[in-house]
Parts: structure tokens; sequence; C-alpha cells
């Protein structure tokens, strides 16, 4: 790969386009292996007659599509950890400095990573195929549907992994408006200065609710919160809804202060949630590999006593 | 009150202090203007504390509702003493040792943790899924060692651990064993194997081995051979030797069953038997309905023992069971014969009951079918027994019963006084040509016996052996052509005398036509029996058309075992593998040694 393939790969556009392009990879070569596996899968489960009348995962066509399934499995697996291995994670990149350029590492070798991933998502999806037909359609409560049902659970995150990176990016860029993740928490740096300036001299009425906006504003947090982008505890929130009326008594602050920290918190609820959205959004890209990678851990360990535990009694 | 006051702040290693000297009644810390000692954080309130001299020692008092801590106790007033740290909103507050004229001192600074939170606090630890503390790595690893330990290791260690009996072992596998057992099994067990199936060594004896033929031999001690022993079979039979009880029974398939019913597993030999065996004497089957051979009924051929076989689906064919019978005479003459009231033949389910199991019919017996109508009476007087009939089946007795009937009569009332003929019934009225009349009244006890034998031969000749109501209407003679010689029976019966010859060819009633294979009556009973068997006239001979129908009748429903639009139909649907009558099957019959 030359170095000008690399630049123009590293440009917004390049990694915009990326998304479609896994799945585009090679002209969809990976998508017509997929579709070529699967067509000779329903090929072999229809025309072999099963042994006894029943298709229970035996007979030579069942252990065909078993061990092409097990082999997708262990072979995917090893490709995933290839990937990842060229892609290393997506980390929010906290510069100290604000306006610093949020840094997005690019992949090494762009078109490696492009085919391992085509690879992974095409040939994944014709495994749940292949798995399937190699069920018979029979279940029971044991090794074997555990096996099946951690194969699903893990193609089934995969296809929300794909649909997310196909789909989020975009909606990141929009909602960031241009500005990167420092750039916003600066913004939110810099109101609140301006709040505790202004509420400095003022009444301690006034001061408790700019203080809740201060100090009650939590923007990420546990797991679950990025994940949910639900915030039901906010400052800010509860700050804005405080001073929707202008408070009277005790409160000194005149009609100007007043209006100040209304724009003020409205300018500041504006961006934090953004900035939510922000963390939502990569937490929607983020968590399913959290499903993804633990339970196709899992699923080796089923079935290996899948496979033995067949075998060991036939 | 005068106190020193000290602001202190940190520049790296760097400590910067600036003293001031804040005096009054009372010295009030907070963010207002007014206060001696001013802390501009929105953290503290507009007059936060005070500090004061209370009974000549120092204090501090909260003055509004901002959190007053000293020594990390929330406190509402407190005495201090040098060393003690007070906490106002962000600020650290020291009492320190006051110099002269003083009557405190403090020394303030900014706590290093500004701010009880702010974005700018929280963020770097917060943003990213990264950095909550999931880990990947770690739930994948759990993930596989729970799943590893819980369904390969422990049903492993139970298996070889001695855990697992089989069920016919007096003590008892452990049910979490028997759980264990479960998560490996492949699928529900059939229903006849449920109640042991989940103890897997009553099946399963060693790793990675099948299941051993002795295992099934454990319950299924006399499996019947699939073949008569002794016929040369060749290749084939070679093959049937080799043959072992998981090639045809399988389990794990829950309602399926164990028995495997795919009809290659039966053609696989039977496709070119001709060749392979010929003496097997079995034709090619390759299928059905298609590339089965026209079925061959089984026919009695009295007076013949040996029955004959005859293709269906040709001809009719004439079963000779040796009973004069016609079906078509019952179902319509007197299906119609009003007379008969309730002795009415109404349909087939009048004679043809089915058995117990529901598979074929009781067998016809005179008792059952035919006495309701066809009663065996020859005289009908008033005695102690109101109808003096001869027994069924028993030639002797028919004899015997006859001539103890008129001995009984002679010494109960005496020869004189026996009724006229014309009491006798119709049958009585006419002596049959050349028969001796009967004796006279009053006749000498040597008369006697010659009225017992008069009255015994005209009963015998009249209703007993006559053609039109005796055994004759439905039985032949044991004459070679079948005929009734009456004279000749007669002669030889009477006076009767010890082992007398047989009168009446026995007949040879056959309940299955097709003894091959199997037809459960039972499981077609929603089918009029009209579908499958025409009842044809009888012929001028006395036979009837055989109403076993052939193969084309089956091939209406049945089709090959893939039918799409027929019943699916496979070998062993009709016929059985192990036949009983043939001996063991040769796995059991080594068990047997």
């Amino acid at each position: 790969m030359s170095s000008t393939d690399t630049a123009a790969y590293a440009t917004r556009e390049g990694r915009l386009s990326r998304h479609v392009s896994f799945l585009a990879y090679d002209n969809y070569r990976y998508l017509k292996w997929a579709i070529l596996a699967v067509i000779a899968a329903i090929i072999l489960y229809i025309a072999v007659p099963p042994y006894g009348g029943e298709r229970y995962g035996g007979g030579w066509a069942g252990y065909i599509l078993g061990t092409v399934g097990a082999l997708l499995i262990v072979w995917l697996t090893w490709f995933g950890y290839r990937k990842r291995a060229y892609n290393p994670e997506h980390k929010y990149v906290h510069t100290p400095a604000p306006g610093a350029v949020e840094e997005i590492h690019p992949p090494e070798d762009p078109s490696r990573l492009a085919r391992r991933l085509s690879a992974h998502v095409y040939l994944g999806l014709a495994l749940l195929v292949i798995a399937t037909l190699h069920t018979g359609f029979h279940f029971g409560w044991n090794i074997h549907l555990l096996a099946y049902v951690l194969m699903v659970i893990v193609i089934v995150s995969g296809i929300y992994g794909i649909i997310v990176y196909a789909r989020y990016p975009t909606v990141m860029t929009r909602n960031r408006q241009n500005l990167t993740l420092a750039q916003m928490q600066a913004q939110v740096t810099a109101i609140d200065a301006e709040l505790r300036r202004a509420a400095l001299p003022l009444d301690d009425a006034i001061t408790r609710i700019i203080r809740d906006s201060l100090d009650n504003t939590p923007i990420g947090g546990r797991f679950w919160r990025q994940v949910s982008g639900r915030y039901p505890n906010c400052g800010t929130a509860r700050a804005l809804a405080q001073l929707g009326t202008r408070p009277s008594g005790a409160f000194a602050a005149s009609e100007d202060s007043w209006r100040l920290f209304r724009a003020k918190l409205q300018e500041k609820s504006d961006v934090v949630a953004r900035l939510r959205r922000d963390i939502r959004y990569k937490a929607l890209m983020d968590v399913w590999l959290y499903f993804h990678v633990p339970v196709t851990f899992a699923l080796l360990a089923a079935l290996i006593a899948h496979i033995i535990s067949t075998f060991y009694y036939f | 009150m005068e106190v020193e006051v000290t602001f202190l702040s940190r520049r790296g290693t760097a400590i910067m202090r600036r003293a001031q000297r804040a005096s009054g009644e009372r010295v009030h810390i907070g963010r207002g203007t007014d206060n001696e000692v001013r802390l501009t954080d929105i953290h503290v309130g507009l007059r936060a504390a005070a500090l004061l001299v209370r009974d000549g020692e120092l204090a501090v008092e909260r003055l509004d509702n901002s959190p007053l801590e000293v020594n990390g106790n929330v406190v509402d007033t407190a005495p201090l003493s040098p060393g003690d740290v007070i906490g106002l909103g962000p600020y650290r507050i020291e009492v320190t040792a006051p110099p002269e004229g003083c009557d405190g001192a403090i020394q303030i600074e900014l706590a290093p943790a500004a701010g009880a939170g702010g974005p700018e606090a929280t963020s770097r630890v917060r943003i990213g899924l990264e950095r909550t503390g999931a880990n990947k790595r770690v739930y994948a690893w759990i993930g596989f060692v729970v799943v590893a330990a819980l369904f390969f290791a422990v049903p492993l260690i139970i298996f070889n651990s001695g855990l697992m009996r089989a069920w016919h072992k007096d003590t008892p596998t452990p049910a979490a064993a028997k759980v264990a057992g479960l998560s490996w099994s492949p699928g529900t067990f059939s229903n006849a194997h449920r109640f042991f199936a989940a103890d897997c060594a009553s099946c399963h004896e060693g790793a990675f081995a099948e299941v051993p033929d002795k295992a099934c031999l454990a319950c299924h001690a006399d499996v019947g051979s699939h073949v008569p022993h002794g016929v040369e079979l060749a290749a084939a039979g070679k093959e049937l030797a080799t043959l072992r009880c998981n090639d045809c029974h399988t389990e794990h398939r829950g309602i399926q069953g164990s028995v495997i019913r795919t009809a290659d597993l039966c053609l696989d030999c039977h496709r070119d038997l001709q060749t392979t065996a010929p003496a097997a004497k079995v034709p090619n089957v390759d299928g059905f309905p298609a590339g089965h051979p026209q079925f061959r009924a089984t026919l009695s051929d009295v007076p013949h023992t040996v029955p004959v076989r005859a293709e269906l689906g040709g001809p009719p064919l004439i079963d000779k069971p040796g009973l004069k019978f016609s079906h078509d005479v019952h179902l319509k003459t007197i299906h119609d014969a009003s007379v008969l009231e309730d002795r009415r033949v109404k349909g087939c389910a009048d004679c043809h009951t089915p058995d117990a199991g529901g598979l074929g019919f009781q067998p016809i017996t005179y008792k059952v079918q035919c006495e309701r109508c066809h009663e065996l009476t020859f005289e009908k007087v008033s005695l102690p027994w109101p109808k003096a009939a001869v027994p069924h089946g028993d030639d002797t007795g028919v004899i015997a019963a006859v001539w103890n009937y008129y001995a009984g009569l002679a010494l109960r009332q005496g020869t004189g006084s026996s009724p006229a003929p014309a009491a006798q019934g119709q049958a009585m009225e006419r002596r049959g040509a050349g028969m001796p009349a009967p004796p006279a009244p009053g006749a000498t006890p040597g008369d006697t016996q010659a009225w017992v034998t008069a009255q015994a031969s005209t009963a015998l000749r009249t209703v007993v052996f006559e053609e039109r109501r005796g055994c004759a209407y439905c039985h032949y003679s044991t004459a070679p052509d079948g005929a009734w010689n009456v004279d000749k029976i007669l002669a030889q019966a009477l006076p009767p005398k010890p082992n007398p010859a047989p009168i009446v060819a026995h007949p040879m009633l056959r309940n299955n036509f097709l003894p091959n294979a199997v037809f459960n009556h039972g499981l077609h009973s929603g089918v009029p029996c009209e579908n499958c068997h025409t009842v044809g006239p009888m012929k001028s001979d006395g036979v009837e058309a055989l109403m076993v129908p052939g193969k084309e009748t089956c091939a209406k429903c049945h089709g090959a075992e893939s039918a799409t639009l027929h019943v699916q139909s496979t070998c062993i649907d009709c016929h059985d593998f192990h036949r009983n009558e043939f001996g063991l099957m040769h796995m059991t019959e080594a068990t047997a040694k």
C-alpha cells in the first residue's frame, strides 16, 4: 500500500466510507463465499436423507455441517482476535488542553482490517444458518442447546455491532457539530466558571441552586448510565427548573442576573446533553462487545463439551 | 477577640503565606464582603460561621446552612484547640497555636480536591465503558471457566467416578449425577426407556464406545430371529450375523422411539435377495408401493392340511377352509329376512369381534358366532332338559348324545309309552326308506335296545346328518370327497362302539391370510369394511372368493416413506423384523449360552 492511500484513508471521508467498505470489501467477495456456503449447506441438508428419518445432527451430512460450524467458530474467534489486534481500542484521548484534536488511531493496514472484518461478518452470518441446519431443529435442555444459544447470542450481538458501526459514526459526527469531546468539556468548564463567578456575591438561596448544577451534573459514569444516557439526578436540570420562574422573597438577584443564570444554565444544559449523547453513542458502539467477546469464550467451552460429549458416548 | 488568619497557597512544592489579623466580638467567616474572614467560593455561605471565645476557650459556631466540620465531624458548634481542622466548603482551616496577643490563629487552605464534583473532576475516569471497571477479558475467562466446569468437567468426573450406575443395579444413582448426565443427553428418551435412561451407565458402558448389545439384552433377552435358522443365506446371512442392536435401534429421539424406520435398513439386503440369497425364496423388494411384489395369501386347502400360497390381485382366489359358508347369503338373504327378527345379520360386526388388543379379530367359533342361529337340537319334547341337542365338535359325543337321549327316554317312560312319532316333531314324521320300523309298544327288554337304536338312527338320519339341517349343512364329511354317506356313517356308528372313526372333516379357518405381514384392523377402524373387502356371490360348488385385498387396495392410502400426499409407509409398518417363530436372534443366542 502506498503512502498516498494511507493518507487518503486517514481523512474524514475515508473513515466515513469505511463503514460501507468493510461490508462491500472486494466487491462483496466474502458475502459471495458466505452465500455459497449457505446454499451448499441447505442442499446437503435437503438432499441427504437422514439416518432414521429424522435429523439429529448425526449422519454424515450432520457431521459435515457440525464440523464446518465448529471450524467456523474457532476460525471466527481467531479472526476476531486478530482483527482487534489491528484495531486498537477506540478510546477517547483526553487531551488536557481545550481544543486539542481527538485522536483516532487508524488501523495499521486498513485493507487487511477491512478484509478480516468483511470475512468475520459474512462467515459469521453464514454460521448461523449452518449451525441451525446442524441442529436439525431438535432442541432439548442440555449442553447442546446451551452451545447453540450461546452461538446465537454471539451472532446476534455481532449483527447489532454491524448496525451500530454502520450507523453511529455518522450520528456521532452530526451530534458533535465539529467539536471534539475535549472542546465540549472545556465549554462546560468555562460556563461553570462564569456561573461560579456570577453567583459569588449573591444570596445563598441562589448559590445553592448554582452549586447544585456545579456539583451534581454527572457526565459519563457507570456502565449502564453511559449506555442508557439517562441522568435522572441532574443538578443542572434541577437548577433550570427552579429558575424557571424568578424566585421571590429572600432571593435578591435582579431581573438581569436571573436571566443571565437561566441563559448560562441553558447553554450548559445543551452542551452537557450533547456530551452525554456522544458518550452514549460511543457506549452503544462498544457495549455489544461486552457480550460478544465473553459469550464467545463461553461458547468455546460449550463447543468443546458438546463435541466431546457427543463422541464420548455415541 | 483577635485572631491571626493565614492564607496558604501552594504552587508545586512552594508554599505562599499571607497573614492578616481579624478582630471583633466575633470573627465571622463567609463569602460575603462583610465578614472578617472572607472565603470566595460559592460553596461557602454568605456568613457561614463565626469564631468566638467562650468560657475563655476558642470555639466555632455555624451561622447558616453551610455544613461545618470539625476534625471530620459535622457540628453546630465546637471548642477549638491547636491542631483541630475545620472544614468549610472546599476550605481546610487548621487551628494553630495563637501568637502573642491573639485569642486564636487559623491557617486557611483550599483543599486539594476542590469542589465536590464538577464535570472536569469526573470526566477523566467515567467516560468510556472501558473506564467503568467492566473488563471483557475477565468476563470472557469467567464465562469459559464456568461453562467448562459445569458442563464438561462435572459430567466427565461423574461418569468416571462410578457415581453413574446401571439402573438395575441395587445402588441407585444419585440425583445430582442424573442431572449431570441429562446435561449431556442429546435428546429426550424414548417413552419405554424413560424410567431408567437418566442412568447413562445403563446403556453406555465405556468411553468412546458404542452401546454394546449386552446392554440391550440385559432386558430384551428373548428377541426373535429375523430368519429361520438353518437357511443358507450366503453373503446376506453373513451381513445379518454381524448386525448389532445399534444398527437399527437408537435412543435420544423422544417419542420417535428407538426403532429406526428408514426403509433402506431393510432394502439394502432385500433389494436383490433373490441373487444374494436364493435359498431364502424371498422376492426382491425395492420399496412400497412401487417395487413391492404383489401380496401372497396363505390359503387353507381342506382336506389337505398343508396350506397353499397364491398371489392376490389377479383372478379371485379360493380359500378352502372345509366349511360351506357364504358371506353373501349371510349379509344379503339373512340380512333381509325380517322373520328372523333380532337374529338377522346386520353387518360384519355381528360375527367379527375385534380381539382384545384390537390388532385383529377373535377367532370364529361355533359357540360364539354360529350357535345363536344354528342350533344342534334333534328332539323337542317336554323333559327335564327341554331340548335334546348334540355337542359341537365332538363326533363321538354326537352319537353318544343321541343314543343316550333315547336310552334315557326308554328308562323313564318305557318303550311302550314312547311318544308318538308325531309328537317328536316334523323331522320324525316319516320313516326313512329302508329303515326298520320302531319296535312295538310293550316290547321285551331285548327289544328296548332295538327301540333305542331305531329311535337314535332315525334322529341321526333325519336331523343330525341330514344335508339341509345337520352337520352336513356346514361341514364336509371325512370321506375323500367330503360327501355324506349317511348309511355308511350310521352303520359304523350304531350301536355305539369304542374308538369310532371321525365323521366330520375338521375345517381350517384362517385368522390371518397374510401371516408374514401384520395388518392392524384397530388402526383402520375408521375405514368401513367394504372399502377393502368385497363380498361376492358364492359359487355353485359351495366356495366363495377370498375377500382379502391385494397391494393396490393398500396403495390407495399408503405411499412410500417419503410420500407427501399419501400415508408415509415403511417396511416395518407391516413387517416385523424380529420373528419369534424363527427362534432367537443371534446375539441373544450367544448370550444365552
